[in-house]
């Protein structure tokens, strides 16, 4: 391979290790530290943005409802931390639901898809990308969810 | 403290947490001499305020009489069967229940308390900055709103500490018990020593002992029985999972010296030691060093 040939390998391995880098990390809410989120779903903090107090978060709640595809949005609330957001339960109790968390920074993207149960989010069942996940992965991920794997 | 920056229930609080100050003075006799002076004379043009006087005393009489000496009262309801009494309870003045009955005390503005059958709890301070019980025996379960160290229930063996949070306190007489948080975190002091519990994790009390160690209500059985017996570290190091490291950090505290590094190397194994978190420094139980090291591990529970 030549000089210029290794240069291009490494240096989209580079991009694709930066991609990567931007990421969440999930918990509970008492990882807050803050008594104001403690009803929250849980809380998340992004992982590898240069600037914390910068990167958009959304998400949305997917679910299947008696049979029925559901979707919710989700109140995404910044904390008093720089990167560290909690997530409000917005949908309702009954039915299997995951939340489906989008992150932007700068160039870089983020995503990840949080099981939900009575007791609140699988940590073991979570996904992470490092790009939105795709339609296809939602589903995926709710029916693994609806038949209760871990897929 | 400056009041205009309150809202108007903080100014009721702070006008009443005033008033509990100011001690009553007599008034001078030339105050009544110049009233009754002023009530012999024919009517004049006088006439228009004096005619509010009457309305005005009754009115000051009442806010008197309305406004408790010792503190805000709470609206207590007690329950037996399927009937509701509702009342009022102020500092001072116990709730005892027996096995058929219970209660629910709204405290102030921050949340309610529960008082399970065969409790009995009394209310030490309705101020606002401290909002108090004395948990004698029996169960309460308290979901309070509110900043941090508002709220505090007594026991015998020690003081739980609201950190913003939701939970039931089972206490003994003799102050053994169980508490166990269902929302944010609760501390447990006694003498120096004190148990931080976050939901979902659970801390035994102990007469003349304090706070045990806490644990994950998930944590395995023999794992949670190895940490109330001190000889049993190793069962405990061996069966502890990534989110035991709320029971291992607090035995850094409370195992001999000798013992430290043993339960530091079993954390450092189980989750990533962050930065900012040194073996010394942790081995030498820096409060800072191990303040972060619990922020950090909070997010793996």
């Amino acid at each position: 391979m030549s000089r210029l040939g290794i240069a291009l390998l490494a240096l989209a391995a580079a991009g694709l290790l930066a991609g990567e880098d931007f990421t969440f990390t999930l918990a509970s809410p008492v990882a807050a530290q803050d008594f104001r989120f403690k009803m929250a779903a849980f809380v998340f903090r992004t992982e590898g943005c240069a600037e914390p107090a910068k990167p958009e978060v959304t998400a949305t709640a997917e679910g299947v409802v008696a049979g029925v595809r559901r979707s919710v949005a989700v109140q995404v609330m910044a904390t008093g931390k720089p990167g560290i957001f909690a997530v409000g339960q917005t949908w309702p109790p009954e039915g299997k639901w995951l939340v489906n968390l989008k992150g932007v920074c700068g160039a870089h993207r983020a995503g990840a898809l949080v099981p939900m149960n009575e007791k609140g989010f699988i940590r073991e069942s979570a996904k992470f990308f490092p790009r939105p996940a795709t339609t296809g992965e939602i589903e995926a991920s709710l029916k693994a969810h609806s038949e209760g794997g871990k897929k | 403290m400056n009041p205009s920056n309150l809202n108007p229930s903080k100014l009721e609080q702070f006008g009443a947490s005033m008033l509990e100050h100011l001690p009553p003075v007599k008034a001078p006799d030339r105050i009544w001499t110049a009233v009754e002076a002023a009530l012999d004379r024919p009517p004049v043009r006088r006439r228009r305020w004096t005619h509010l006087l009457v309305p005005l005393a009754a009115a000051a009489a009442l806010v008197y009489w309305a406004i408790p000496r010792h503190g805000v009262r709470w609206d207590v309801v007690r329950i037996h069967g399927a009937e509701h009494v509702t009342g009022k309870i102020a500092a001072g003045q116990w709730i005892e229940t027996d096995g058929g009955s219970r209660a629910t005390v709204t405290v102030g503005s921050i949340g309610t308390v529960d008082v399970s059958p065969n409790t009995k709890l009394r209310v030490v301070a309705t101020k606002p900055g401290d909002h108090r019980f004395a948990l004698s025996r029996g169960e309460i379960h308290a979901t309070i709103s509110a900043p941090p160290r508002l709220f505090f229930v007594e026991t015998a063996s020690g003081t739980a500490v609201d950190l913003g949070c939701e939970y039931s306190l089972r206490s003994g007489e003799d102050g053994e018990g169980l508490l166990q948080v269902t929302r944010g975190w609760v501390s447990f002091q006694w003498n120096g020593v004190e148990s931080l519990v976050p939901a979902g994790a659970s801390c035994r009390t102990r007469a003349e002992g304090g706070p045990g160690i806490p644990y994950f209500d998930d944590a395995s059985e023999s794992f949670r029985q190895a940490l109330d017996n001190p000889t049993s570290l190793d069962t405990v190091l061996s069966a502890a999972r990534a989110r035991d490291t709320l029971s291992l950090w607090h035995l850094l505290w409370r195992v001999p010296p000798a013992d430290r590094a043993r339960v530091y190397d079993r954390m450092a194994a189980l989750t990533p030691v962050p930065e900012g978190v040194s073996r010394d420094l942790a081995l030498r139980l820096d409060p800072a060093t191990l303040a972060r090291w619990k922020d950090e591990l909070a997010w793996t529970w």
